[in-house]
């Protein structure tokens, strides 16, 4: 790779928040959320019409339909268009896909709650659109119908195992393979919609007699014209827009974008600005197939669009000051793009955004590193841009260069927080590799979402299939209570009264027990799951322009395929299982200073009383993960090993093997409701431990380095991600000196086997003081997991665990 | 004053890594207990006193009167509101141990070099990455001077960096012993005057002058520090006699860092029932502090600031 160009960066590093994006994000902080019902009235007059063709063909003319009606507008500071609601900020429903997912909708009522904490005015109309549309769509959509056949195997041991907490909520999030993937961006703007029209043409031309295939290639030809039509009615509009407009500068912009949307995405991306406005029109397709949880991904953003940039700035067809407000417009408009979520996803993610996610730098197949002007670009305007979403991880590698490092450690200042996270380039690589993926494959892989690690190759079955964690806490929960779960239901196996271990292996053998009946029943019915929602939904678009392979064989993504799906899961709560079982063993079986009678007596009563308390100030001083002490540090490592054998153990041919990615989000919160009082001096349904291998909160006494090297002592080779989430405060980050600090610090963790890490950056006063006067912080950002959020926005625990958290002393 | 210090230990109240104002890269601090000086501005007053004492944190005591059944001594006194009777706590630390709620905080143990190494040794990683290292600072780590040297001698055969914080208060012989084993010292100059000194810290300045020119002079790395207290030391006065100080010592020694002053250091006078005598005064501001910084420039000091 040619040296890069550091005037090009120098001259990135003074650019300013265009005018344009200051206009569009005064706008959306002004607009409110606004329902946008218009989509779900194109998708029941669809359904009506269509009744009684191949799901296939059905869901193709369903999403045409809604292209090709649904209300479009161009705002005054758009120069690149195309999205999901006409409004600058607004959410879309998924009852076509998920059903009859809204309990609001049947109350008499001028609101949703959409998000943890965002309502969202509705009126009357479309209430009306929305009710019809559940009344067309509920109880005959594959989430419903999967409970169904859940419900004849197994009664209603998964949603009891669901509402105990001991794996995510599964199939009203409406996480399908691939929709928080990323697309073939560079087949796309390298060649065109009408490449992929001709490529299933000549697949139909060949003689294809197999039903199905025949309909999945129509299927990708409808999907490709009705994007292309969506693009060139945005083209009508900008030219008749162009004709009242007064403005002569205005004028010349919006003929710009009719030329640009009348030849993309259909044709080749012949500049940096096409480039973007072709990305834009297929995103927001992708998310009229299914709004929730769908948003377009980035992926590695840096790599595809770095030919048209380079080529522009070098000819100058463009300048440096129009393509950073180009990018920033369009990570604008995807970083805060919104959907109407399913009640458990609002619990489990709290998020008000779609997941965005940027990946920066990192290796090729060759094993040199990619990073280059556009990455450090990418930084610098996320940087400008002070938004929650996206998030942006940087494929941090030995040969990551320092110029990259420490612009990604300025722009965490910037940011005040997680902006971009590091993950390990090498491990996740090897990972996969180790795993029998081609090199070629590995190499490009992108955080999904958040920080586990996809490769947009493939369709990911996770979701019904179970990257929705399976919790260790509320496991442990059940081996102390022999198999029943915090509801008093006997979802768990009987691994015996722990009353009667003789000893501490007899306890840890039970947890790994009881692990492997709730993970591998979770396993058995995400099968049944893959095996039924593809009747009753396909996702065509999604399907040709995210997955070479399903073009190749004329197969849906939701039709699951032996040779490339990919299955994970994140096993979670091993540190407070670590901490917790260490306990045991010290206080009950080394040293014999309780009985576990006592022990569970006191557990049970949440510490009650002056003796509970007692309890628990033993509990809470037994030797902590996160401070150097080898005892638990290997504690740790074990459970980690011995998890992930059992997740291993699952025989799921003919498919591949699960793979393990334990990443952070909101998870803790959630997954601390899924266990009573724990043995680590954790009150019951307190939030667990944050990211996946940070420390307890508060118990990490020796400094930010011991928790590192206990990380490392621990290992955890087996996860292709562990997220480790770190706060320091700001004040101390000022000087360049600590840049390079942070930097070195960041370098010796990676280079030493870490696998991730994040930083985050906020001064605790001014958290404590954004929760009394949250109208004064509303620009604060916090970190939480994989994912960042507005401090302002989260509901008052999280809040009170962000503060709480141990502020490392720098 | 001394440290107490017998059988090749010396008594250390905190090891603190990842610390990074305290030399160069990421660097592990040892801070020694006892000090020469009694400055009034002192942000350690834990590491006065050479011998370990027992810190009571009120805010956190529940009351629970665990400590007052285990206090040998029956040095705490718990009617209402608990506190430490000094004349009697022989800062055994048994109450702290007791203490869940972290209210009873020990100052000072007692280490051998070898429990000190055992510590320090756990960052390389981080050391060799950012050219940090190992920093002893105090209170004072010349009045540890032997344990010191024994300990930067087996630091640098492990090829880690040695930095040494110091007032400049000791004897030249011990500073000269530990010149060889010292990749970079951070020196303090408070005042120039002496009386002003010795008001301030309880102690004359000339052996610390001296003290200065004789490092400065054997061609170590060293860097000058002033802390900066608004009204003791920020006059013109002292900031033209402390440039025509370190000009007059010639070399690279021409180069100030300022720390400004801050109050945080008061809930530990608290804790240790000690008086604070700079209560109320303001941490020193940011637009204060450069203008001293443009004073120093401006006497042909290359000054630089702390934060």
């Amino acid at each position: 790779m040619a040296e890069v160009d550091t005037e090009l960066l120098n001259r990135i590093d003074k650019l300013q928040l265009g005018e344009r994006n200051q206009r569009w994000k005064k706008a959306m902080k002004a607009s409110g959320w606004k329902l946008f019902a218009d989509r779900e009235k194109w998708t029941v007059a669809s359904w009506r019409e269509t009744e009684g063709e191949d799901i296939q063909i059905r869901r193709a003319l369903l999403f045409k339909k809604i292209v090709e009606n649904v209300e479009i507008r161009i705002h005054d500071y758009d120069l690149i268009v195309g999205r999901a609601t006409p409004g600058v900020i607004g959410c879309a429903t998924s009852i076509d896909v998920c059903g009859d997912y809204i309990p609001d909708i049947w109350k008499d009522t001028a609101e949703l709650r959409i998000t943890m904490d965002a309502n969202v005015g509705l009126d009357p109309e479309s209430l009306e659109i929305l009710r019809t549309s559940a009344k067309t769509f509920g109880g005959r959509t594959a989430p419903e119908m999967t409970y169904r056949k859940w419900e004849a195997l197994v009664g209603s041991w998964m949603k009891d195992a669901e509402a105990a907490k001991l794996k995510d909520p599964t199939l009203d999030t409406a996480i399908f393979g691939q929709t928080t993937s990323v697309l073939m961006w560079q087949k796309i703007l390298g060649k065109g919609l009408g490449s992929f029209i001709e490529e299933a043409r000549g697949h139909l031309a060949a003689g294809e007699t197999d039903v199905d295939k025949v309909n999945f290639w129509k299927s990708a030809i409808i999907v490709c014209e009705a994007a292309m039509n969506h693009a060139h009615r945005y083209g009508a509009l900008a030219r008749e827009m162009a004709e009242n407009e007064a403005r002569p500068e205005r004028k010349k912009e919006l003929l710009q974008i009719a030329s640009a949307c009348e030849h993309v995405p259909e044709h080749p991306a012949r500049t940096f600005h096409e480039a973007l406005q072709s990305m834009a029109i297929i995103g927001v397709c992708k998310l009229y197939e299914h709004p929730m949880h769908n948003n377009p991904q980035w992926g590695r953003g840096d790599q595809y669009l770095y030919p048209y940039f380079m080529r522009d700035i070098a000819n100058g067809t463009i300048t440096l000051e129009k393509a950073a407000e180009l990018l920033a417009e369009l990570i604008g408009r995807w970083g805060t793009q919104t959907f109407v979520a399913s009640e458990s996803l609002k619990e489990s993610h709290q998020i008000n955004f779609g997941i965005n996610n940027i990946m920066v730098g990192g290796l090729d197949a060759s094993g040199a590193d990619r990073s280059n002007e556009l990455s450090y670009l990418f930084l610098h305007v996320v940087g400008l841009l002070q938004l929650s979403s996206p998030t942006v991880g940087l494929r941090w590698n030995r040969k990551t260069p320092l110029w990259l490092m420490r612009k990604a450690i300025q722009t965490n200042m910037v940011t005040k927080g997680g902006i971009p996270l590091f993950e390990n380039d090498e491990v996740v690589i090897s990972r996969f590799v180790e795993d029998g993926i081609p090199m070629e494959e590995a190499a490009e892989w992108c955080g999904l979402g958040c920080v586990y690690p996809c490769l947009p190759t493939r369709a990911e079955h996770y979701g019904a299939e179970g990257i929705a964690a399976c919790n260790l806490a509320a496991m442990l929960h059940l081996v102390l209570h022999n198999g029943v779960d915090i509801n008093g239901k006997r979802t768990g196996l009987e691994t015996g009264d722990p009353r009667n271990f003789s000893s501490f292996d007899e306890l840890y053998d039970a947890l790994m027990k009881q692990h492997q009946f709730i993970t591998h029943r979770s396993f058995r019915l995400a099968a049944v799951a893959r095996e039924e929602q593809h009747k009753y939904v396909r996702l065509p678009f999604l399907s040709t322009v995210g997955i070479q392979r399903c073009m190749d064989l004329g197969q849906d993504l939701l039709i699951p395929d032996p040779e490339s799906s990919m299955f994970g899961i994140s096993d979670r709560a091993i540190i407070d299982v670590a901490d917790s079982l260490m306990a045991i063993k010290k206080l009950v079986f080394d040293e014999k200073k309780l009985m576990m009678d006592e022990l569970l007596a006191a557990l049970d009563s949440d510490f009650a009383g002056k003796r509970g308390e007692e309890i628990r100030q033993m509990c809470l001083a037994q030797p902590k993960f996160g401070n150097d002490i080898d005892e638990v540090d290997r504690l740790a490592g074990k459970i980690s090993e011995d998890s992930y054998a059992v997740i291993r153990s699952y025989d799921n041919s003919p498919f591949r093997n699960y793979m393990v990615a334990r990443e952070g989000l909101a998870w803790h919160y959630f997954g601390g409701l899924g266990a009573g009082a724990l043995p680590n001096g954790r009150k019951a349904l307190e939030p667990l431990n944050d990211g996946s291998v940070s420390p307890m909160r508060g118990a990490d006494r020796n400094g930010p380095t011991a928790v590192l090297r206990s990380a490392l002592k621990a290992g955890f080779k087996e996860s292709h991600a562990s997220v480790l989430n770190q706060k320091f405060s700001s004040a101390i980050l000022r000087s360049s000196e600590s840049i390079d600090k942070l930097v070195a610090y960041t370098n010796a963790f990676m280079s030493n086997g870490g696998s991730h890490i994040q930083y985050n950056m906020v001064d605790t006063n001014e958290l404590k003081d954004a929760k009394i006067h949250p109208e004064e912080h509303r620009d604060l950002i916090v970190r939480i997991g994989g994912f960042s959020a507005y401090f302002t926005q989260l509901s008052p625990d999280i809040q009170d665990d962000v503060i709480n958290r141990n502020e490392h002393a720098l | 004053m001394g440290p107490e210090t017998k059988n090749g230990t010396a008594v250390i109240t905190n090891i603190q890594g990842f610390s990074l104002h305290d030399g160069p890269g990421i660097r592990t601090v040892v801070f020694f207990k006892g000090c020469p000086l009694f400055c009034h501005w002192c942000a350690n007053p834990e590491c006065r006193s050479g011998k370990p004492q027992m810190g009571f944190i009120r805010t956190l005591c529940t009351g629970c009167g665990k400590c007052l059944e285990v206090c040998p001594e029956q040095a705490i006194r718990g009617e209402g509101e608990h506190r430490i009777d000094r004349s009697r706590c022989t800062a055994c630390g048994l109450c702290s141990e007791q203490c869940h709620y972290g209210a009873l905080v020990r100052y000072g143990e007692a280490m051998t070099v070898d429990d000190v190494m055992d510590a320090v040794r756990r960052d390389r990683m981080f050391y060799a990455d950012s050219g940090g290292g190992v920093t002893v600072s105090g209170g004072e780590p010349l009045l540890s001077a032997q344990f010191v040297r024994e300990l930067f001698e087996r630091i640098r055969n492990e090829q880690i960096n040695t930095c040494v914080e110091t007032c400049g208060m000791g004897s030249p012989e011990v500073l000269l012993q530990l010149i060889p084993v010292t990749d970079h010292f951070l020196f303090d100059l408070k005042l120039m005057d002496d009386d002003a000194h010795s008001r301030y810290t309880g102690c004359s300045n000339r052996q610390i002058l001296h003290n200065a020119a004789l490092v400065a002079g054997r061609g170590a790395d060293v860097l000058f520090r002033q802390p900066l207290v608004p009204g003791v030391n920020d006059s013109s006065g002292n900031i033209e006699a402390t440039a025509r100080f370190l000009r007059s010592l010639g070399g690279n020694a021409a180069r100030l860092q300022i720390m400004p002053f801050h109050g945080m250091g008061v809930s530990k006078y608290r804790a240790l029932d000690l008086p604070y005598t700079m209560e109320g005064v303001a941490s020193a501001d940011d637009k204060h502090v450069e203008a001293v910084r443009q004073a120093y420039l401006s006497c042909g000091i290359d000054c630089t600031v702390s934060r």
